[in-house]
């Protein structure tokens, strides 16, 4: 059996995880480098990723909630275990961002909730699109007063799921909230969430709406604590979603 | 997987602070949120289970028959998940048997290719073999299903 042979042939135990690790690792790097193996190793981890559908879903004790919470608050985060994986990471762990924990907390906790029992999913669904065209990320950005503010649009088709995740914005003012909508040509923009940020300017939001025919988010100042039903400034913040 | 609802709490809240901490590194490109954190909560449940010893392993079950569903909040995404729930169940019954259990033993057991050799006396190019035929018949069946692509 060749080298490239005995290597296919570990494909499979490595996409349901069952090598060791220093296996893995060559594993790894010779999918990255080999254009049959690679395509090989995507189309056995789609079927894995279906097998954990097969388990019932369960629902997580609300306890749960205030677990994860309670450990994404905690200022000593890095000190979490979760160093004992077997697996090298695909990537290295980036540097904390202390300044974004209780709104990557808050991210965590939509998350959780959205995919109660882990296993939340949409569907039977007809056949759909690689995995890979099914998230697309857009950019929004500051001008003029917000000319520093930015913020990255995460749209999950595959989960239903839009993240927003804002960066550098300007505190609101008392009483004042950020309002979002999305804008679509010859109809009134849609609100679809108000927020403010934390003391760094920063948010995610979760959207609970598709971005389906809309071209435009943007981002206005509007009264608190429940915003406007239609923008009553121009916005300074926005981004085209296509 | 792990047999104990409070080592499945760890995992899951193990596994959604990993995946705070690499947030930035979500690439969109190579899958979904979705599948980002069912992999992580699966590879943590995984490292719990090779820290166990290998006598407790055995013990356990692979699947809870006592898990209890979710109440639904959306009919048609709880009808549409028992739909696709069913249609894996049935692929994964569609295999020979021998296939169906490396594959349970590797991803819901934790259990690396060796292990499963020497648990199931088989040579560990005859495991190699059966798994990959169990994902390559997993994979045909579950394209007719269109549940997945490729």
């Amino acid at each position: 059996m060749s080298d490239h042979e005995e290597l296919e042939s570990l494909v499979a135990p490595w996409v349901l995880g069952a090598l060791e690790p220093g296996e893995s690792e060559i594993v790894r790097t010779h999918i990255d480098g080999c254009p049959t193996c690679r395509d090989l190793a995507g189309r056995l981890s789609r079927v894995v990723g279906e097998i954990p559908v097969a388990v019932d879903e369960v629902a997580p004790p609300a306890r749960l909630r205030e677990r994860v919470l309670s450990a994404a608050s905690a200022p000593q985060v890095a000190a979490a275990p979760v160093a004992i994986s077997r697996r090298p990471a695909a990537t290295s762990r980036p540097a904390r961002r202390p300044r974004v924990i209780p709104v990557y907390a808050a991210a965590a906790i939509a998350l959780l909730a959205l995919i109660a029992g882990l296993l939340a999913a949409e569907a039977v669904r007809a056949p759909s699109p690689p995995a890979q065209l099914q998230a697309t990320r857009f950019t929004l950005t500051g001008h003029q007063q917000m000319s520093g503010a930015q913020a990255t649009v995460i749209d999950d088709r595959a989960d239903g799921l839009v993240l927003v995740d804002f960066r550098g914005l300007p505190q609101p003012g008392d009483g004042r909230v950020y309002e979002l909508w999305l804008i679509r040509t010859g109809s009134n923009p849609l609100p679809v969430g108000t927020f403010v940020p934390d003391s760094t300017g920063a948010k995610i939001v979760l959207v609970d709406h598709s971005l389906s025919g809309y071209s435009v988010m943007a981002v206005t100042n509007e009264p608190g604590p429940a915003g406007s039903p239609a923008p009553s400034q121009q916005p300074q913040l926005y981004g085209n979603l296509a | 997987m792990l047999g104990d609802p409070g080592r499945a709490e760890d995992a899951v809240q193990e596994a959604f602070m990993n995946v705070w901490n690499r947030a930035s590194t979500f690439d969109p490109e190579r899958g979904s949120i979705r599948a980002w954190l069912l992999t992580a909560v699966r590879n943590r449940s995984i490292d719990y289970l090779r820290g166990r010893g290998s006598r407790e392993r055995e013990e356990r079950e692979l699947q809870s028959d006592s898990a209890q569903a979710l109440s639904p909040s959306d009919p048609w995404r709880e009808v549409a998940l028992s739909l696709e729930r069913e249609a894996v169940r049935d692929a994964m019954a569609s295999l020979p048997s021998e296939q169906r259990q490396v594959v349970e033993l590797a991803y819901f057991g934790g259990y690396t290719q060796n292990e499963i050799a020497d648990m199931t006396r088989v040579a560990l190019g005859t495991v190699k073999g059966r798994m990959r035929l169990a994902l390559e018949k997993l994979g045909s069946y579950l394209r007719g299903r269109g549940l997945v692509d490729v």
